[in-house]
């Protein structure tokens, strides 16, 4: 039992954290951002291995350099926007591929990609307390801000208010989640977790901050029902939540229809 | 003569090589309602903007009751196209109109609820944003342009996208707002009969064609307007 408690409570606060974090992303229509960064982690996990450094600062700076590489494109197009980062996506997750055997690096890819709760330390708990932290003081310290960008971005710009400083802030957090998250359902997992427990409240919620509670609780739910899933059925616990993030939206009224 | 409060003055307004604007000169009177007319693509949205002081001209100048638009911006409040608005994002319609209190929230509360009651939502302001009707969603957008304090307001196309008893409601009450002394400039591609609404009419095709009351504007531009292609936009 009591080697199960510590995964346990990784598994759930990354269920509450992840779609906290991905509430914001999904009302401010930036989805892409979160699959962008959660690949662009890896040439910096790996250039901080080689040097000793711990390898979810390597992560997080990557993943701000591959978010702001995207967006610094990205300026004065009027379209394919999505095409920009798909592209950055692919050149950082390659060169983090390239670097690993260009630097004799040892590491567990697919832990690093799919998650292996079995390995999950006090240290990678306080990573995800240090995410939550930071949410936190995003949320509570620019509420409004982020409210009016997500409803109207241009009106925002246009009445001072410091959007790009926002936008940087929202990448640093999501950075910061998706590194934490590594150790319980991997960074690719980890998009699924930031986007599906958001779209069934979405739709019903009055507020931001009552869509973010709403998906915090269904991303507990999936997280704790595919950990306990998990344990029987001798599989892992984090491709499971993918599977289980994904049978959500198969349910009618999940999705985040109009009702 | 009422006192001018915004002065538009040889406004060159360019995107990279692309004119878009040529020589536009208005001036706006004090407590008035004047329509800005024109088609897709004649430079309406531009010219609120750089009114607005959200765009910088090439050449020419604005100013708000004698103060360069660059150091009053405040004074001029845009309500942009609907187009622009997230209307799914979670909101009310409460929350929606305090944003535009967000520079000055020590007044925000009664401005609100103010704004809110001028533009008859005051019983629909708890609601979801996206629960309201286009027309309502008009008014809620109105009413977040009320909240600031403002001297001239620019709403771009205002009366697009919505039935015409809506359009009508949203008229009435744009002529309230100018009685209790609003200033209006007010875009449209309307060339039917709304017009005659508005105490003066300016048509736009990257120049001003023409200005006037709209009896005026319908006359001199009879031989350029084809009367029977309006739409209620």
């Amino acid at each position: 039992m009591e080697i199960w408690f510590l995964p346990l409570l990784m598994t759930l606060l990354i269920g509450v954290l992840c779609p906290a974090a991905g509430t914001l992303l999904v009302t401010q229509r930036r989805e892409l951002q979160a699959n962008l960064i959660s690949h662009a982690v890896l040439p910096g996990l790996a250039v901080a291995v080689a040097f000793g450094i711990d390898p979810a600062i390597g992560g997080v700076v990557s993943g701000l350099l591959g978010s702001l590489l995207a967006e610094r494109l990205q300026r004065g197009r009027i379209a394919n926007h999505d095409a920009v980062v798909n592209t950055v996506l692919a050149g950082f997750l390659g060169l983090g591929v390239l670097l690993i055997p260009l630097l004799n690096l040892r590491l567990d890819l697919d832990a690093l990609l799919f998650g292996d709760l079995l390995t999950v330390t006090w240290w990678d708990l306080a990573r995800v307390l240090v995410a939550a932290s930071a949410l936190g003081a995003l949320v509570m310290g620019r509420y409004s801000q982020l409210v009016y960008l997500g409803v109207d971005s241009e009106g925002a710009a246009a009445s001072g208010l410091p959007v790009r400083v926002l936008r940087l802030a929202m990448a640093l957090v999501t950075a910061l989640v998706i590194v934490s998250a590594m150790a319980a359902v991997g960074v690719i997992l980890v998009i699924g977790l930031l986007c599906a427990p958001v779209l069934p409240g979405l739709r019903r919620a009055s507020s931001l901050r009552a869509a973010i509670c709403a998906a915090s609780l269904v991303g507990l739910a999936l997280s704790a029902g595919g950990f306990l899933l998990a344990i029987p059925l001798n599989l892992p616990p984090g491709p499971l939540i993918g599977v289980a993030c994904l049978l959500l939206l198969c349910v009618p009224g999940m999705r985040g229809e109009r009702t | 003569m009422s006192e001018a409060v915004l002065v538009a003055k040889d406004l060159v307004v360019s995107y990279g090589s692309q004119v878009v604007l040529q020589d536009v000169s208005l001036t706006l009177q004090a407590g008035t309602l004047t329509a800005l007319v024109g088609a897709n693509g004649a430079g309406k949205s531009t010219l609120l903007q750089v009114l607005q002081g959200q765009l910088a001209a090439r050449s020419g100048s604005v100013h708000c009751e004698d103060v360069p638009i660059e150091d009053c911006r405040e004074r001029v409040v845009l309500m942009p196209q609907r187009s622009r608005i997230d209307w799914s994002f979670p909101i009310t319609v409460r929350e929606f109109v305090a944003l535009g209190a967000l520079r000055s929230p020590a007044r925000a509360c009664c401005e609100r609820e103010a704004a809110l009651q001028r533009v008859g939502l005051s019983a629909l302001a708890s609601r979801r944003l996206d629960a309201l009707s286009g027309g309502q969603q008009q008014r809620a957008l109105l009413a977040r342009a009320l909240v600031q304090p403002s001297t001239v307001l620019l709403l771009d196309e205002p009366c697009s996208a919505i039935d015409p008893p809506s359009r009508d409601q949203l008229l009435r009450l744009m002529r309230q707002l100018v009685s209790v002394g609003h200033t209006l400039l007010v875009s449209s591609h309307d060339w039917g009969e709304a017009l005659d609404l508005y105490d003066r009419v300016i048509v736009l095709q990257g120049r001003v064609l023409a200005d006037g009351s709209p009896a005026a504007v319908r006359r001199s531009l009879s031989g350029l307007v084809d009367p029977g292609n309006h739409c209620c936009g």
